[in-house]
């Protein structure tokens, strides 16, 4: 591409404001992991002894926060579940079929993206307090579909739209039967964005806290209320060790989409993450 | 996009008509799980959000719950909910521009190491991040030490509870967004059109503000609309990193179910956070048509 030729200032300009900016926004991440491992919690930056006694604290089985991780876990596998299978109907009827009102289903599958979550969150409170489900797994699991849904829908687009159609084609040219094709080919071919799809499905409804907090109840508190909880009253350490637990989870999730799509020869595609794409 | 398999061109097998319409009878099958739940679980309970905001409380229609909103105290969390998205919008549009133009020059392996650093934040937690910065931004935080220990006049700063405190942290969620959407049209610019400018000796301010910022306008009404209204109803940042006063509308509603038990004045808050999304969205549209029509009268003359 042919461009106006850099002077140096404008180019040390550029370079350090992208770094200053770049640093703004890992820090907060970089000086969690780091106070976790501090003796004294939330003390002074960066600790003067180190330990692991946070970490300790958060899996003590039958605390607060043990409990919480196996609700969470509980109500983020079921989210999984759930969007999964609306992700690969929806996807294949968005993707590749001559669906009839395109627009509007396509419309109602981006919009629990911009419509503000607290809206959602109080219809979703307003609607499960009548039936008595305030603080079950379920209800929240219920909810938090809501908001993973779309987004392994739009993955599952993505991925479809990425596999050669042609390929079902000849296969079907050849005789293969509807199950045939979808088991030996579609299926195989899907598995990178599948896999994505589950690991957001699983990282949005587990990093959730809005939907969650209006239909928990005290003694059912999903993982991301409780520290909210112990951010805004009560100041424990302990919820230091578990950020950096979310983070680390976070990462290692992105690290495993990152290595099946590869795996799968796709090109580092942020596809259908963010709704972006779709508003620009 | 497609898989480069087979030979290029859209070869397709015929599709007969009888295929097509098994295709819709498929595509419509496959439609029915996720229509039928957004309905049930997303559009009913916002249609139950908003009849409540209409009852009074023996059941009869009312606007009380709207004008009890839109006065008094409550009108000045709605002003200040407002201020605070476009103090955030502006300043994520300054900081992702600045940010996406460094990028768009960048060597590869820097620009895709930048765009890591832009968004695997936006897979982690928003109230984990949000603790990041209430460590960093505090009093004796990493910010305040710094600025004192090279003697900053007005050091240390109050950057924790009030509104600055709230800006920066909901910047720094936004950011994602608005830097993405940049970096598209910023990719699309034709580099040819600034050195074209240049040649006829245009100055690198002109062209900046005459050449490239037209041409990168829509991604900037794009980005700065759409971090205002996902600011509208974010909550997590206000609350832990603003002070007592920096109440926004979902903060409120989050009150007035939880503690005071005012659920319609809840449900008509959410109404007015709804119809100010809907506004933003539209006008989002709205461009995106105009837009079009441009494009296909300049493509047709």
């Amino acid at each position: 591409m042919m461009e106006l030729p850099a002077t140096r200032a404008g180019h040390v300009g550029r370079a350090l404001s992208a770094t200053a900016i770049l640093l703004f926004l890992a820090m907060p991440i970089v000086i969690i992991l780091v106070t976790s491992f501090g003796t004294d919690g939330i003390g002074t930056f960066p600790p003067e002894h180190y330990s692991t006694r946070w970490y300790e604290q958060m899996a003590a089985p039958g605390g607060n926060w043990a409990t919480s991780i196996a609700l969470s876990s509980l109500v983020a596998s079921l989210t999984t579940v759930f969007s999964l299978v609306l992700g690969v109907t929806a996807a294949t009827a968005l993707a590749r079929g001559r669906l009839p009102l395109h627009a509007a289903v396509y419309g109602l599958v981006l919009a629990p993206m911009l419509i503000p979550q607290v809206v959602i969150a109080l219809g979703l409170f307003l609607f499960f307090e009548p039936a008595g489900m305030l603080g079950s797994p379920l209800a929240i699991a219920l909810g938090h579909t809501v908001l993973a849904a779309p987004i392994a829908i739009l993955i599952m687009i993505s991925t479809l739209k990425g596999i050669d159609e042609r390929l079902e084609d000849a296969a079907a040219s050849m005789g293969a039967g509807r199950m045939t094709i979808a088991r030996r080919i579609t299926f195989p071919l899907a598995t990178p964005g599948l896999i994505a799809a589950a690991v957001f499905s699983f990282i949005t409804s587990f990093d959730e806290f809005f939907i969650a907090q209006f239909l928990s109840t005290p003694d059912t508190r999903t993982l991301p209320v409780l520290v909210f909880n112990a951010l805004q009253f009560d100041v424990d350490p302990t919820v230091t060790a578990v950020s950096a637990v979310l983070i680390a989870l976070a990462i290692l999730a992105l690290a495993l989409v990152a290595l099946v799509r590869k795996l799968g020869g796709h090109r580092n595609q942020q596809g259908g993450v963010l709704p972006v794409e779709p508003l620009t | 996009m497609a898989g480069t398999a087979l030979a290029p061109g859209k070869v397709r097998v015929k599709t007969t008509s009888a295929m097509r319409g098994h295709r819709s009878r498929i595509a419509l099958v496959n439609a029915v799980p996720v229509t039928v739940f957004l309905l049930v679980l997303f559009v009913y309970p916002i249609i139950g959000v908003l009849s409540l905001s209409l009852k009074g409380d023996n059941g009869a229609f009312t606007l009380h719950w709207y004008a009890d909103a839109l006065s008094g105290a409550n009108l000045s969390v709605l002003v200040s909910t407002l201020r605070i998205s476009a103090e955030t919008a502006v300043l994520s549009l300054l900081v992702g521009f600045v940010l996406a133009h460094a990028i768009a020059r960048m060597r590869p392996v820097f620009a895709a190491l930048a765009m890591l650093i832009v968004v695997v934040p936006h897979f982690i937690s928003a109230l984990v991040r949000t603790y990041g910065w209430i460590i960093m931004l505090g009093e004796h935080g990493l910010i305040n030490s710094l600025a004192t220990s090279v003697h900053l006049p007005g050091a240390p700063y109050s950057l924790l509870y009030n509104e600055t405190g709230v800006v920066i942290g909901t910047t720094s969620v936004m950011l994602p967004y608005t830097v993405l959407v940049l970096q598209g049209v910023m990719r699309g610019v034709d580099g040819r059109l600034l050195a074209a400018a240049a040649g006829f000796g245009a100055s690198r301010f002109t062209i900046f503000t005459r050449i490239y910022l037209p041409l990168v306008a829509p991604g900037i009404g794009t980005a700065g609309l759409l971090s205002f209204i996902l600011c509208l109803g974010y909550y997590i940042t206000p609350a832990l990193m603003g002070g007592d006063k920096q109440t926004v509308v979902a903060a409120l509603i989050d009150q007035q179910v939880m503690k005071q038990d005012q659920w319609n004045s809840a449900a008509a808050f959410g109404v007015i956070l709804l119809l100010l999304t809907f506004a933003g969205l539209g006008v989002l549209g709205l461009a995106k048509l105009r837009r079009k029509k441009t494009a296909a009268r300049r493509s047709s003359s």
